[in-house]
């Protein structure tokens, strides 16, 4: 039996060698030919180039350390100290038991010898009541740099804390809802029949809804309407326009010659789809996601400053635009907000459509075209 | 082209169900209220919302038969469902007779007489035996095989029919006295000449028949004033609507649709498409005339918003294509930019600022107007411009030129012309977005439009409205998809063809 393997082993060995070296030499043939471009490098390249595109990304990039670095620019906790021997680093991330209940007023108060406080820029956190006297303190007063609202909470609190609130919230929508707009938009394509007419009137009958109108109705009825809630509701209902995007990139990639091709030498359809279809829907996805993010941070905006007031004090620059309709002399509550929300959507918006047009080959002839005549 | 209209209209069907179907799984959100054991009130709350209905199939539709059995069988065995049974049995009536009295044959004596003494309320009602007979177990059992043997003809659909015809066409007090005689039986009927009769004298003995047989209800008198006799029609109506299954029998084909229609679903889409919306939990006011009296003002502002924004977005974009890479190009793209990405909420708070508090209404209007088309000028115009762009650079606008036709003549009749049409079938996509951007300018500038209420009802959780707010969008927004497709087919004959080829119809 062994003896009757032996050549076999051979000859699969000699095979495997000498695909090997096929495969060697084509890497070398890369190589050896000027920079192998896929499309992915073309339109990051692309994307390098465009300098507003490079201005929005770093002030998202800006914005996105400010949220994740939240706590030690703003909170009522130290970012790290010494309390009755014991040592705690970032107790706003950790939680210890046994400082619960003290806060960074305390500590200056009660601190013992040898005590040592790492205070955050700014000793307030976002949901911290303040005093009745630090209402509507106007900015750089009290230490507070930009002032406070009509609860005497602190705003640059809720600005950074804002910052964490509005992104988290942008790309955990954009992510749930890239996966039902691809996977439902990929299946009505690629199905077709009696799948595509079905996902299209569901499309139909979610683009029908105003998103504005169901978040806010939603938010109603729900008897303890969470951020989760929230996050939820845009997701489900924002999903329509990827899947719409995706169905025609697939129903366009399914004309090409290359899925005839992929079909001729015996590929499954799993594998068309997966291999060759989804790819080249992939970037425009992409786009919309960023586009997505922007769509949800500002619904969730327009949905907080609508319901001023609302229970949950999670920080949100909608809130605080939406307290200043009724406090007219305060005009922080607009501005520094506002500030940080159109910047987001600016940057978001610059960087999405810097995509777009990377990824775009029609634009890239045409941007060819005119860098080559002027 | 008539054909392809229709052809769009009624494949909107299925959108307009589907698109229910997602506001009814919304309206499930709301908490039902709780279930209230042997609380009347409690009870009818639960059945109003129809939450003991199974949500989307019913496979066993309960019918006046199915009720009235199972109540027989809680009193025939005594013990602590029997007062119960007794309760249903009275509510059910006269409608649940048929079933009831030859079921009493096959019972045995002991509970033959406990079923019999349940069911003296309806006998009392009907006017029909002495208290003291119906009291006694084995004289109520032998009055009511009595009253089963003579009476059993009475207890026919067309017996009643008839009755009530005879009632309409000429009242006395005989006939009346016939029809309370049938009680709860007759009521499917009576409840139908109710709703066509005109007479108030008429009106008045219907009234006074449905309720003495449901023990509840208004009553039309004769002097009533129309707007009071409406009401009272309505509410009975609304009565059956929820009630009607009880008193009815299911048999054959009505079984079979009973298994969609008797579902909370099928109740509320029946609800809905009826215009029957309910009334307002924060002052009792229909929904129906509140949506009335807010619509117009939220039309007024969308519809000339959209002409405002399409009467500035299309030159704008249009004349930014053509002169692309020129200072106005730069200039415009890049406060069309700006303005795109501005939230309508924050345009609108700022105009507000610039204004005192004491504007005149036409004022706000204006300004209200101006920052809801702030956000769809510049989408409006950023398609615009990259749908011209796109026409700009074909062929036939090089052939044109090469002809010698003016420039004007080429940008406006040769490209803007097929330019517009991308714009047109965006614009009913625009919609939603625009009627949303309405709700939050008429909250920031206190416009008493749809979405000013809103935010009121959302404050006090007033269910009603807010189903009815998104029904009203969602049926406004189908209506401007369908304007805006067709509107696209009308202009572009490839639309049709393209559409007629995907869904398999026509010459292929």
């Amino acid at each position: 039996m062994s003896g009757e393997h032996e050549p076999s082993v051979v000859l699969d060995l000699s095979r495997r060698k000498a695909a090997t070296a096929v495969r060697n030499s084509l890497v070398e043939a890369r190589h050896v030919a000027a920079p192998y471009l896929t499309m992915t490098r073309i339109a990051l390249a692309r994307l390098g180039r465009d300098r507003l595109a490079r201005a929005g990304a770093l002030v998202l990039a800006c914005l996105t350390l400010v949220a994740v670095f939240a706590d030690l620019l703003a909170s009522d906790r130290p970012v790290a100290c010494r309390w009755h021997g014991t040592l705690y680093v970032l107790p706003d991330v950790t939680h210890p038991p046994s400082l619960a209940d003290v806060d960074m007023a305390r500590m200056r108060r009660e601190r013992a010898s040898g005590d040592w406080v790492v205070p955050p820029l700014v000793a307030h956190g976002p949901t911290e009541p303040g005093d009745p006297s630090d209402v509507l303190l106007s900015p750089l007063t009290d230490g507070h740099p930009l002032g406070t609202d009509s609860s005497g909470r602190d705003l640059f609190a809720r600005v950074v804390h804002g910052a964490r609130t509005a992104l988290g919230l942008g790309l955990l929508a954009s992510l749930v809802l890239v996966a039902i707009g691809v996977t439902l938009g990929g299946l009505a394509g690629f199905a077709g029949g009696v799948v595509d007419s079905l996902v299209a009137r569901v499309v139909e009958s979610f683009t029908a809804i105003p998103t504005l109108v169901l978040v806010l109705v939603v938010g109603a009825l729900v008897p303890h309407p969470t951020t989760g809630t929230l996050l939820w509701t845009i997701a489900l209902t924002r999903w329509t326009e990827l899947a719409r995007l995706v169905r025609a990139e697939v129903l366009r990639g399914l004309g090409e010659d290359y899925v005839t091709a992929a079909r001729a030498l015996g590929a499954s359809p799993a594998r068309v789809l997966v291999r060759h279809v989804m790819p080249n829907a992939i970037g425009p996805a992409i786009v919309a996601a960023a586009f997505g993010v922007a769509s949800v941070v500002l619904l969730e905006a327009a949905v907080d400053f609508l319901r001023v007031g609302s229970p949950d004090a999670m920080p949100s620059w909608g809130e605080a635009m939406g307290e200043a309709r009724m406090y007219v002399g305060a005009w922080w509550l607009v501005v520094f907000p506002g500030v940080a929300l159109l910047s987001t959507l600016v940057s978001l918006h610059l960087v999405g459509e810097a995509a777009r047009d990377a990824l775009d080959p029609k634009l890239r002839e045409a941007s060819l075209e005119l860098g080559g005549g002027s | 082209m008539l054909r392809y209209a229709l052809r769009r209209v009624l494949w909107a069907i299925p959108t307009l169900l589907a698109t229910s179907l997602v506001l009814f799984l919304v309206t499930t959100l709301a908490p039902d209220p709780p279930p209230g054991h042997d609380d009347p009130v409690a009870e009818e709350a639960r059945r109003a919302r129809f939450v003991d209905l199974p949500r989307f199939v019913n496979t066993s539709p309960q019918d006046v038969e199915s009720k009235a059995a199972a109540a027989v069988k809680a009193v025939a065995a005594g013990g602590v469902d029997q007062a119960r049974g007794a309760r249903v049995l009275r509510h059910l009536g006269g409608a649940a007779l048929p079933y009831v009295l030859p079921m009493l044959e096959a019972l045995p004596p002991e509970a033959r007489g406990r079923v019999a003494v349940a069911l003296a309320p309806v006998a009392l009602r009907m006017g029909v035996g002495k208290q003291e007979e119906l009291l006694q177990p084995e004289s109520a059992a032998l009055f009511w095989s009595r009253f089963w043997d003579d009476r059993a003809l009475d207890f026919t659909r067309t017996a009643v029919d008839r009755a009530v015809v005879r009632l309409v066409e000429h009242g006395t007090d005989l006939r009346e006295a016939d029809l309370v005689a049938l009680d709860t039986y007759a009521l499917p009927e009576v409840i139908r000449a109710m709703i066509t009769a005109r007479d108030h004298v008429v009106l008045e003995r219907l009234t006074r028949i449905a309720h003495h047989a449901t023990e509840r209800g208004p009553v039309i008198e004769s002097d009533s004033d129309d707007a009071h006799v409406r009401r009272a029609v309505a509410s009975w109506e609304e009565w059956w609507f929820v009630h009607g299954t009880d008193l009815v029998s299911l048999d054959g084909a009505n079984r079979a649709i009973a298994v969609v229609t008797e579902t909370r679903y099928g109740k509320w889409l029946r609800r809905a498409a009826s215009g029957e919306l309910g009334v307002s939990a924060v002052d009792g006011e229909p929904i129906v005339e509140k949506l009335r009296e807010r619509t117009p003002m939220t039309v007024l502002l969308c519809s000339l918003s959209m002409l405002f924004s399409w009467c500035a977005a299309v030159p704008l974009g249009a004349i930014g294509a053509w002169r692309r890479g020129k200072p106005f190009d730069w200039v415009s793209s890049g406060a069309m930019f700006l303005l795109y990405a501005t939230p309508t909420f924050a345009v609108a708070e700022l105009l507000r600022r610039l204004t005192s508090d004491h504007a005149v209404g036409a004022a706000r209007v204006t300004l209200a107007i101006v920052a809801l088309s702030v956000g769809s000028v510049a989408t409006l115009s950023r398609w615009q411009r990259a749908a011209m762009l796109d026409v700009v650079r074909q062929d036939f606008v090089r052939t044109a030129h090469a002809k010698g036709l003016s420039a004007w003549r080429v940008a406006v009749v040769h490209a803007l012309r097929n330019a517009l049409m991308p714009t047109v079938t965006l614009a009913g996509l625009h919609l939603p977005v625009v009627l949303g951007g309405a709700f939050v300018v008429e909250e920031v500038f206190g416009l008493p439009g749809l979405g000013f209420e809103t935010v009121r009802a959302i404050e006090a959780h007033d269910a009603a409205w807010l189903m009815a707010v998104i029904l009203a969008c969602a049926v406004v927004v189908t209506l401007g998809l369908i304007t805006s497709d067709v509107l696209h087919g009308a202009l572009d004959p490839r639309v049709r063809e393209v559409l007629w080829r995907r869904q398999g119809g026509g010459p292929a």
